[in-house]
């Protein structure tokens, strides 16, 4: 038995926990967890918890054979919440087939074969997302919509609200958990914030991502209000988005970085955003995967809806941030169309897969976006050769449907559990008859 | 003048040239003021005379002073021939430098200790608290000068040991200590080099550590390899060097140090320092921290890696942190082993044994290859693995040390251990004589007889050329005998007393073992074991010797345990028979091919049981050929002329068909014939049973004993049957036709041809391997009339017509019955199924018929994904896409007027109907959804058209489709990508969406 796994045992014991909760993810990117006692954990590393294979499908169940979890032990946790009163811990797991392999359809090993094909070429891929999201007074919206908690704007500085509370808590409720937050302010809309993590490996990233999920809603339900990170509560208002900085590094240079390449930027670091651009429309289904996704894509304030790049653009899908004089290390890149409720494994692969695809194709990156996409009109962008992206859910599951791409990245399990999930979305969306079609045909026809 | 010699003398001596040597001893002798018949005496020992004396000859013309000094004392210049007979390298290096001279004259010894020659090598270059005082050519010159002199001081100690095998372990220790000493000495050198880029303050702060891996990291380095090295670095005080400045250095240090042992100078470099074992290989950065070495192996190593860190030892550098590296590392190999793929992790080593040999070299091959080094330490690698996981007794870098310590424990034979460490040691030799020869780095037998005559002097253990070779031939095979040895035979022995046995294992032991190698019910096996060898019957003693080898290629299957017990239960049936167990024995080919087919298909296993006799066959590709038709029909009229009962003829019928698909399966799985072979195969063996069940009918006769007047009549092959694209459990389409005659006419012909359908169904009855007459593509479906008149058929198609049928028909050729009746049936079918012109409803139609197929056809509950007949993009898409083009340009086109699907896709593109790449598409998926369909078959002996998700299952028919073992998951993933192409062609072509 390996040093990780001594140490969570011994930590069991010393701190007294009394529940194992074994976290994965399905695959449209909601948390499940099993709990295990203590006695069983280490039964559990050697030879993993049996659970239902149609537990990581998603929505849609077919049948599937039994699959086990193999808690990762250098994932292990105390969770911090003040609501429980026995300690309790946290692993994340591997979803294994009972011969071992990992399980095709586990969002989690998407990521790791995905990212297991970069370090192939030397590469490890670092991600920093920015996650967006809305404190409610309730998830009660009967009473005339969701009411946010506040009607603070940009950076404004509540004294005193809860929504400072609730940050502080949070903040430190993250750090007792081991994940480092960067940096977080108030955003635009009122009742949304925004936490930065800090800059880790994808997968690292992807777990942190899950976790802090769970947490803001811990805490803001210990404080009585509600979180969400649903796209695109309010339409008069920001959506939430997950802006994610990225780099590769070989070994420990960045490979993004080259002194004196425009914005610093190295060729790699062009081919990997001429692939991203290349790839997003098709890619859009997983990054922006709900039908609520697309009123956020297309609602303005700083959603990109259209494929470009620029350095310092708002308006561009990818950003190349401002640079810092002799941070050659902190180079990197931002993508800006996925949202707060994507699956961070599933998108990260993809965008990975597609900056790789950029790469080994060496594809030329088209010249930057230097104005304000949104206030070109459609023949402008046409001419300047700005393709848009998909507008409706529907039309991002037609673009996913025939990319190659997106059926090599995911394997053709996830990418049909996906496929099959979202359309189903679509028709139980398409057959409702809306408040505005109410509002604008009932009365006039 | 000195007397003469004679030629014989100097014959005797070892010389192959002996005119032309004489004049050279005696003008030698006269240089150097010796005695010649002394100087010839001295030749005795040198491994290659000629040589050593052209040497000589070389150096006396101007070395004559160092010479004199040395020729007198008869060990110092028996030393010096042997060197000089024994390697052109060392010569030659001696001839550079000829002070090197000196060395002969002293007693050989081995360096004193692996600091002593790290100080030496550090003083070549002057160096101090780790920086140099030389740089560039002359530190590169200095350096590897004085490597080779120690190198000189090696080989002069080996070749003159009186028991070089018993040296092997001490001289390629030194070997080693030299190597990570020349490393040490170069860094030095690195370090005063950069700094030109670094100031020293710097560079001193850098902790960087050399790891030697392999050959060396084992201390068990040969004269002339690469030496395979990983590299960790570190500040020593972050504050006054960041972490990432100390990596830079380190890497510079690396790419200079690697340039100063190897790059061109004067002198020449000494071998490569490869870093390719690093993290992410080639592609990775060449120097990494030690965190960043760990969380590599803790997330992304492949199995391989874990094996490859077994050999890891600090040779150079900062030994603190090299001995952190290896202790970091040291539980992850351990641990690695117990992880639930181990058993491909085993396979894959089993690979690497004889991977990438040159065709034309493998019978020269004395590292790689049956019975060479690398096999030994195969076993030895793998038997440390399964056991070192809860003996740490076992743990052990060097190949020898770890066959000691095997051996310590009881985990194998002392005395085959030591057969296995002689082998080892007489292989090592025999490298390190040829590598020495040349100073290269081959492990290549020498080919001519001159090459072996002068190994074999050189290894001073065997007494000529033809000594040399056969004594290596027997060692490989000792080798690979052994390998059964030491880890099969202790499996018998666990379960059977055997005599010759020295220790038994624990039949724990045994289960571990045997489940190592992939046997899923470990105790069962044993069992299974024990039954076939206990006793002491002729058939349990040859059982004895040829389980082990048996074993090994079992567990090489999916299924070893289903595999033994065939195995077990065939022995029962044929082990008294004068000819199984001894083919077994006398025929290796016909062994591996019954262990494969028993752990590989259940279909063949079973049949096999009914027909043992077939077990014969695996002896002889020939009688696995497919028989053609024509063999198979006159085999038919003979059985029918032979046996005048019908219950006798039927049984006659029923064996042969079950014989010749056998054959057809069993050659399928030893891969001698390719799927298209199958298929005809399949059709010719169908058609042949079906000619023989048709005679059967016709002549039956009627209660009172007479024979009944019959119609003429014919049976056509539909469907798959009739493209002749049968798979192993297909159904088979067909269609019945007769024609009145003037004995039977009316409604009694009706009858009687009803009656001879009924007979042929009724004699075509096999539980044990079903055939299926399948008559739904008749006129009406299911609800028409089983068999029709010639005028019916023709009355019918003029009325009725249904576009259904006629792309039915488009697959009809003649099976069997009457010749004339069956070409007038095609005259009367070709104008409907290649009609001149169809109408858009009708192409509708066909679509809407398709559409309603999918939906309706496909069994309750099952997943269209995974279904390889009417599942997205399997069989029925891509036919119903050839179908419907050739419905609607067979006609004007009559290079499409063919019954094979692939034949009409290739038709279709040729007459540019078809993109090329559409075409390859659905061919792609057609041939993958017709293979995975018969696997199954093969596989489990049931008949079913959907894609197990069972993965012990999807391996199995993954092998039998030629993918590597373990490709469930790759098998899975290629069938539901290709059929998902194929989806994506069919639904523009075939809906036009």
């Amino acid at each position: 038995m390996d040093k990780q796994q001594d140490f969570v045992l011994r930590t069991i014991e010393e701190r007294g926990v009394k529940f194992v909760r074994l976290w994965f993810t399905d695959v449209v990117g909601t948390l499940k967890s099993v709990a295990v006692a203590p006695a069983e954990v280490e039964g559990a590393f050697a030879e993993g918890v049996g659970i239902d294979g149609s537990a990581i499908e998603g929505m849609t169940r077919s049948y599937e054979a039994d699959v086990l979890a193999q808690p990762d032990p250098s994932t292990f946790q105390i969770l911090p919440w003040r609501g429980e009163v026995d300690p309790t811990a946290r692993m994340f797991c591997d979803i294994t087939t009972p011969d071992g392999e990992p399980a095709i359809a586990d969002p989690r090993n998407v990521l790791k074969r995905t990212l297991a094909r970069a370090a192939a070429r030397g590469f490890t891929f670092y991600t920093h997302p920015e996650i967006e999201f809305y404190l409610l007074k309730s998830s009660d919206y009967t009473d005339g919509g969701p009411h946010p908690i506040d009607n603070a704007g940009y950076f404004d500085n509540v004294s005193g609200g809860i929504a400072q509370d609730f940050r502080r808590r949070s903040v430190r409720m993250l750090e007792d958990i081991g994940i480092s937050v960067e940096f977080s302010h108030h955003e635009a809309g009122p009742g949304q914030n925004e936490i930065d993590l800090r800059y880790a490996d994808a997968l690292t990233t992807a777990d942190n991502v899950m976790t802090f999920r769970t947490v803001i809603k811990e805490v803001a339900s210990e404080q009585g209000v509600y979180a969400t990170f649903m796209p695109k509560p309010f339409a008069q208002h920001p959506g939430s988005g997950m802006h994610t900085h990225m780099s590769l590094f070989e070994g420990d240079t960045n490979a993004f970085y080259e002194a004196g390449g425009q914005y610093q930027l190295s060729k790699i670091g062009r081919q990997f955003i001429a692939g991203l651009l290349h790839y997003a429309p098709e890619i859009t289904a997983i990054t922006n995967q709900y039908v609520n996704s697309y009123k956020r894509l297309w609602g303005g304030d700083e959603a990109p809806s259209f494929v470009t790049w620029g350095h310092n653009n708002r308006s561009a899908l990818v950003r190349v941030p401002v640079y810092k004089p002799n941070k050659g290390q902190s180079c990197r890149i931002e993508y800006r169309a996925i949202d707060s409720a994507a699956n961070p494994y599933l998108a990260y692969s993809l965008l990975l897969a597609a900056g790789l695809k950029g790469i080994e194709d060496g594809l030329e990156l088209p010249d930057e976006a230097e104005d304000n996409v949104w206030e070109l009109t459609d023949t402008e962008r046409k001419a300047l050769g700005y393709r848009a992206l998909p507008a409706s859910l529907d039309e991002a599951i037609a673009l996913m449907e025939n990319s190659e791409l997106v059926a090599e990245t995911l394997g053709e399990k996830v990418f049909n559990y996906v496929l099959l999930n979202k359309r189903r979305e679509w028709r139980a969306y398409r057959a409702q008859v809306t408040d505005f079609e109410l509002r604008t045909n009932l009365e006039s026809l | 003048m000195t007397p003469a010699i004679s030629l014989s003398s100097i014959a005797r001596a070892g010389f192959s040239e002996l005119s032309s040597a004489r004049p050279k001893l005696t003008a030698i002798a006269v240089a150097l003021g010796s005695d010649v018949q002394y100087l010839l005496d001295v030749f005795h020992v040198a491994p290659d005379p000629d040589r050593a004396l052209a040497e000589l000859e070389r150096l006396t013309e101007s070395h004559v002073p160092l010479l004199e000094k040395l020729i007198p004392s008869r060990p110092s210049s028996e030393r010096l021939v042997r060197v000089l007979g024994g390697s052109r390298g060392l010569s030659e290096f001696i001839s550079r430098h000829p002070h090197a001279l000196a060395e002969f004259a002293k007693d050989p010894s081995l360096p004193r200790s692996a600091q002593d020659v790290r100080d030496t090598l550090c003083q070549s270059v002057g160096s101090s608290d780790g920086f140099s005082s030389v740089v560039g050519d002359d530190a590169r010159d200095k350096l590897r000068i004085r490597y080779r002199e120690l190198l000189l001081q090696i080989t002069i100690y080996d070749l003159a040991a009186e028991s070089p095998l018993d040296e092997i372990e001490a001289v390629t220790a030194a070997l080693s200590d030299i190597a990570g000493a020349a490393i040490e000495a170069a860094l030095s050198v690195a370090r005063t080099e950069v700094l030109e880029s670094f100031s020293r303050e710097d560079i001193a702060l850098v902790d960087i550590a050399v790891i030697g891996m392999g050959k060396c990291g084992a201390r068990e380095l040969n004269y002339l390899s690469d030496v395979d090295v990983i590299y960790v670095a570190e500040s020593q005080d972050e504050e006054a060097l960041s972490q990432e400045k100390a990596l830079l250095i380190a890497t510079r240090l690396a790419q200079h140090m690697s340039r100063i042992i190897y790059e061109v100078s004067k002198e020449p470099g000494l071998w490569e320092v490869d870093a390719n074992l690093r993290p992410e290989g080639k592609d990775g950065v060449l120097v990494r921290s030690l965190e960043s070495h760990l969380a590599y192996y803790d997330r992304w190593a492949k199995d391989w890696e874990f094996q490859a860190l077994l050999k890891a030892r600090p040779i150079a550098g900062a030994v603190d942190l090299g001995n952190r590296y290896v202790s970091g590392v040291a539980p992850k190999v351990w641990s690695s082993a117990s992880r639930a793929n181990f058993v491909e992790q085993v396979q894959r080593m089993r690979q690497r044994v004889t991977e990438h040999i040159p065709k034309e070299d493998v019978d020269y091959q004395i590292k790689l290859g049956p019975g060479g080094l690398r096999d030994i330490e195969f076993t030895v690698q793998l038997l440390q693995l399964v056991h070192g996981l809860v003996d740490d007794s076992v743990r052990q870098r060097g190949t020898l040390e770890a066959l000691n310590a095997l051996a310590s424990a009881g985990y194998v034979g002392r005395s085959e251990a030591a057969s296995f460490a002689e082998y080892y040691r007489m292989l090592r030799l025999l490298e390190h004589r040829m590598q020495l020869r040349d100073l290269s780095r081959t492990h290549l037998m020498p080919r001519d007889v001159d090459g072996q005559r002068v190994l074999a002097r050189a290894t001073g253990i065997f007494t000529s050329d033809v000594d040399a070779v056969e004594r290596w031939q027997q060692i490989k095979l000792g080798v690979r005998q052994l390998h059964e040895r030491l880890f099969y035979r202790p499996l018998l022995a666990a379960v059977a007393k055997l005599p010759e046995e020295t220790h038994q294992l624990t039949s724990e032991q045994a289960q571990a073992r045997l489940s190592a190698i992939g046997f899923r019910d470990a105790r069962g096996a044993l069992h299974h074991i024990a039954a076939l060898t206990s006793g002491v019957s002729r058939r349990a003693a040859i059982q004895r010797a040829l389980l082990p080898i048996m074993l090994q290629w079992l567990a090489d299957g999916a299924d070893p345990d289903h595999g033994l017990l065939s195995f077990r239960r065939l022995s029962e049936e044929l082990g008294e028979t004068h000819w199984f167990l001894r083919m077994l024995r006398d025929s290796a080919g016909a062994a591996q091919r019954l262990t494969q087919v028993l752990s590989g298909s259940r279909y063949v296993s079973d049949l096999l049981e009914r027909i043992p006799e077939a077990a014969a066959w695996f002896d002889d590709d020939e009688d696995l050929k497919p028989r053609p038709l024509s063999v198979l029909s006159s085999e038919m009229v003979a059985i029918l002329a032979r046996h005048e009962g019908d219950k006798a003829a039927q049984s006659a019928v029923r064996s042969m068909r079950r014989r010749e698909i056998l054959r057809l399966a069993i050659a399928g799985i030893v891969g001698v014939v390719t799927m298209t072979e199958i298929s005809r195969g399949l059709s010719d063996v169908t058609t042949a049973t079906l000619e023989g069940l048709l005679a059967l009918a016709l002549r039956e006769r009627d209660e009172k004993g007479a024979i009944q007047a019959n119609p003429e009549f014919a049976i056509i092959a539909m469907g798959r049957f009739g493209g002749g694209e049968l798979g192993f459990g297909s159904d088979a389409d067909v269609l019945f036709v007769y024609r009145v005659t003037t004995e039977c006419s009316g409604d009694i012909a009706q009858k009687r041809a009803e009656r001879i359908v009924a007979r042929i169904m009724e004699l075509a009855e096999d539980q044990r391997l079903p055939f299926d007459i399948d008559t739904d593509l008749r006129p009406e479906g299911k609800s028409g009339a089983i068999v029709r008149s010639l005028e019916s058929y023709e009355a019918y198609y003029a009325r009725w017509s249904l576009m259904w049928e006629a792309q039915a028909l488009l697959r009809a050729v003649p099976a069997a019955g009457s010749p004339f009746l069956l070409s007038d049936v095609m005259a009367l079918i070709n104008p409907i199924r290649y009609p001149a012109e169809i109408s858009p409803t009708d192409v509708r139609e066909i679509r809407r018929i398709k559409a309603r197929v999918e939906s309706e056809r496909l069994p309750q509950g099952a997943d269209p994904l995974r279904h390889v007949k009417l599942g997205r993009g399997s069989l029925s898409d891509v036919e119903w896409t050839v179908q419907i083009l050739q419905l609607q340009f067979a006609h004007d086109h009559p290079t499409l007027q063919t019954t094979s699907t692939r034949d009409a896709l290739t038709a279709l593109v040729a007459e540019g109907l078809l993109d090329a790449e559409d075409a390859s598409r659905l061919d792609a998926a057609w041939i993958l959804a017709t293979r995975v369909r018969s696997a199954i078959t093969v596989w489990s002996n049931k008949s079913t058209d959907v894609l197990p998700s069972d993965r012990t299952q999807m391996d199995g028919i993954a092998r039998l489709m030629e993918y590597p073992p373990g490709s469930a998951s790759a098998m899975e993933e290629d069938y539901l990508a290709t059929t998902r192409r194929a989806r994506q062609v069919f639904e523009r072509v075939f809906y036009g969406a």
